[in-house]
């Protein structure tokens, strides 16, 4: 086995500038306006000797919600995860193929994993505020990229607060630990740290499958408020999310993406027999 | 095959289980009182021979060989924390940046790999190694260096050194200790030919007085008018009707001083006395013995030596005279203080290694992952959410390798020798000094009886240190945990 990492083969793409409206790989579309945000193009993913995902084709269109959907183990968190090379940490991991954020392909070698990282924020599927202040968390990713007054900062977590539903619950502790909040409270302020940096798309990963239903309906308000201001892609095992606050999804099934398009038609008229077993329950 | 699940299985007999449980936590209960009796039996002992020994004088005052009475640990005492600290300050962050090399910062090459996984091999094994081990390798690493340098010359100056002055000492005819500072090339000796700049003990600088051996020993008609030799005669007169007695000087000058009426009609002037001189003024007599030479002004001869002379005792040769500074240091380090502290730091470096990456590895991925998200570099990570968290967990192990690094007597044995007191305090980084573990063992081992007492008071010491040392440990770990939850 060769550890070739993360190498490029240029994308058998045309300069097909990203700007352009995508309409070659969605059959329908619901907003046909809509620009591409990821361009996922001959995406193979390994660890090690596994391989993960295989040759997945798949454009993420901008200041939309897509949803992730699958069986356990099909390779979801992969693909999200290296939408901002976060699986860098792992040392064995590596991809090949073409995932391009904006105009960048950041397979590339000589990606800036800050900068992208700062443009595509990640929420985890385990709330993992740091174990300091409410404030300092959500001014965590703010010091870490800009040169930021005090007062600016006190702005800023304001209003990212504000954005993730938080701030009302958290407006007279936030000075106190993180790690008192509840889980709900803690994931929805790391919505908010992942926001305070501006990112132009935010990945989130399972937000809600630790959370208790009335947490997990206040994310879905949020990821529905969110919407039109950031380019998000969530990935879930509960349907009716997918259902409820996605306008497209994406079905994977052992590390390839089986159906993908509006998630009505998804869910109502699936093309695909193994999509309409999963979406129905039936898988098995 | 049939399914032991759903298999008809025979029971084993439930008291005889019991049975067994019982006896065996019996056995358990026995084997640890055991050991805490045998713990308790010797400290009681240790109490017992050397609690009496135990006060400020004892933890004060510095070796005296064949005097238990007056010998304590004070030099030990410093010796052992300057070496730990030293050890500590080299360790700490080596040991703690080499934790977070190996944990946060793995490479994805398999060579680098490799090379990697060869750095954690060795250093598991290497915190299995006997620590005279690392005692014969700091004596080839630190003490000798390989040989690669010219060992230390004595009297004489090391090849690569920093941190002192050198001059040389030279003794007048008065005894005194003058000194002039060294240039250029150095040798052991030089013969003074000529006069120059030199510096008595009071620190006064003055010119040299040079003379050639076949000049006569100075004398000053100043100091001779004022002298008699032992048993010069005086003759007493009556001057203006008064008792005196009468004595000429050794240049011939007379004198007179009053008689009491007790005094004989000839007095042997055996001590010094109060005399008059012709000009009317009073002065103290110096008194010499006949078979001293003619007298000289000891001012004269507290500044002069002899150019060159056939008597090897008066040749004035200077030899050299080292000061060292606090940083005084050269190569090869040789048995030294520094030597010692890098050996035990060798010592201790796979224990704070192994400690910290456990407490590394202990920091939740989630937080890393947190981090690394907002688009934080590795370095921002580390420093900002991994050390955050592992700090308490890597104080703690790097406190528990100290208290291993204070009890360790066989390196220190091979790097500093078996020192058990120093004439001089510890002054710098080349010195010697006596340490607890090391006095400890030489008490112990000593023909004087005495000795005995002292060493079990040393340990009490020692110990003391021990609990104090793992009581700090336990309390920030204490104390993080609170913080943190
Ligand atoms: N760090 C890793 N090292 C090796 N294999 C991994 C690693 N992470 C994931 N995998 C493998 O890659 C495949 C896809 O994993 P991934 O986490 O992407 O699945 P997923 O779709 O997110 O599953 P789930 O819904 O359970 O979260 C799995 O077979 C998994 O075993
Ligand atoms: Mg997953």
């Amino acid at each position: 086995m060769s550890t070739t990492p993360t190498v490029m083969n240029q994308s058998k793409r045309s300069p097909q500038s990203p700007v352009q409206a995508e309409s070659t790989v969605t059959l329908d579309p619901p907003l046909m306006d809509a620009q591409t945000a990821i361009a996922i193009d001959s995406f193979n993913a390994y660890y090690g000797d596994f391989q993960a995902l295989h040759d997945l084709h798949l454009d993420i269109p901008e200041q939309q919600v897509t949803a992730f959907i699958g069986p356990s183990g099909c390779g979801k968190s992969t693909l999200l995860k290296w939408c901002n090379r976060m699986n860098d940490i792992v040392p064995i991991a590596y991809a090949t193929g073409t995932l391009k954020v904006g105009e960048t392909n950041v397979l590339e070698r000589g990606t800036d994993v800050v900068d992208l990282r700062r443009k595509v924020g990640m929420v985890f599927q385990k709330a993992n505020p740091f174990p300091k202040s409410i404030f300092d968390n959500v001014a965590y990713g703010a010091r870490l990229h800009y040169k930021i007054s005090r007062p600016e900062l006190f702005d800023l977590v304001e209003l990212s607060l504000k954005k993730a539903a938080l701030w009302d619950e958290v407006k007279d502790r936030l000075k106190q630990s993180a790690l008192g909040l509840s889980g709900g409270q803690q994931q929805r302020l790391c919505i908010a740290r992942a926001i305070a940096t501006g990112p132009k798309i935010l990945l989130m990963d399972e937000p809600c499958s630790a959370l208790d239903p009335a947490s997990t309906s206040r994310i879905e308000d949020l990821i529905f408020e969110l919407r039109r201001q950031f380019t998000i892609v969530i990935v879930t095992h509960n349907m009716q999310q997918a259902a409820r606050c996605s306008d497209r999804t994406a079905f994977f099934y052992e590390g390839k993406i089986i159906e993908e398009g509006a998630t009505e038609d998804v869910f109502t008229r699936p093309k695909q027999r193994q999509t309409e077993d999963y979406v129905t329950g039936k898988f098995g | 095959m049939t399914d032991p699940l759903n298999q008809q299985l025979e029971h084993r007999s439930d008291g005889q289980r019991k049975m067994f449980s019982s006896s065996f936590s019996v056995i358990c209960l026995l084997v640890s009182s055991l050991a805490i009796v045998v713990l308790a039996t010797l400290l009681f002992s240790i109490f017992v021979t050397g609690g009496t020994w135990l006060n400020l004088e004892f933890l004060t005052a510095s070796h005296r060989e064949n005097n238990p009475e007056e010998s304590g640990i004070g030099q030990a005492i410093v010796g052992s924390l300057v070496i730990c600290s030293i050890c500590g300050l080299v360790a700490l962050p080596i040991g703690v940046g080499t934790a977070i090399f190996l944990e946060e910062f793995q490479p994805r090459r398999r060579i680098l790999r490799m090379f990697h996984g060869l750095i954690q091999l060795n250093i598991n094994n290497l915190a299995g190694v006997p620590s005279i081990v690392y005692g014969i390798l700091g004596l080839t690493a630190f003490v000798y260096m390989f040989g690669a340098f010219h060992s230390i010359r004595i009297n004489g100056q090391p090849d690569y050194e920093i941190g002192a002055t050198y001059s040389y000492q030279v003794k007048t005819l008065g005894g005194q200790y003058v000194k002039f500072p060294a240039r250029a090339k150095l040798q052991p000796t030089i013969e003074i030919q000529d006069s120059r700049t030199v510096t008595d003990s009071s620190g006064k600088r003055f010119k040299l007085n040079v003379f050639s051996p076949i000049d006569e020993e100075s004398t000053l008609a100043k100091t001779r008018s004022k002298s008699v030799i032992r048993g010069t005669q005086a003759q007493l007169i009556n001057r203006e009707g008064a008792d005196l007695y009468e004595a000429a000087t050794i240049d011939g000058r007379s004198f007179t001083f009053p008689a009491k009426p007790t005094y004989s009609q000839f007095a042997k002037i055996l001590e010094p006395i109060t005399v008059t001189g012709p000009d009317g003024k009073s002065f103290e007599l110096n008194v010499l013995s006949k078979s001293e030479a003619i007298p000289t002004d000891e001012l004269v001869k507290a500044r002069s030596v002899f150019a060159d002379s056939p008597d090897p005792n008066k040749r004035s040769s200077a030899s050299i005279f080292r000061e060292n500074s606090f940083f005084h240091m050269h190569l090869p380090f040789s048995k030294s203080v520094l030597s010692a502290g890098l050996t035990l730091a060798l010592v201790i470096l796979p224990i704070v290694i192994i400690a910290s990456q456990e407490a590394i590895r202990g920091v939740p991925q989630t937080l890393r992952e947190a981090a690394f998200g907002m688009g934080a570099t590795r370095w921002q990570v580390v420093r900002g959410a991994v050390l955050p968290s592992a700090t308490p967990g890597i104080m703690t192990g790097a406190i528990l390798a100290m208290s291993r690094a204070i009890g360790e007597a066989a390196p220190l044995l091979a790097v500093m020798g078996g020192v058990l007191g120093t004439t001089n305090h510890l002054s710098s980084l080349m010195d010697r000094t006596p340490v607890l573990p090391v006095t400890i063992f030489k008490w112990a081992g000593d023909e004087n009886q005495g000795f005995e007492h002292l060493a079990a008071a040393a340990i009490i010491v020692l110990l003391a240190f021990l609990l104090m040392m793992n009581s700090v440990a336990i309390l920030i770990r204490h104390r993080y945990e609170k913080k943190l939850a």
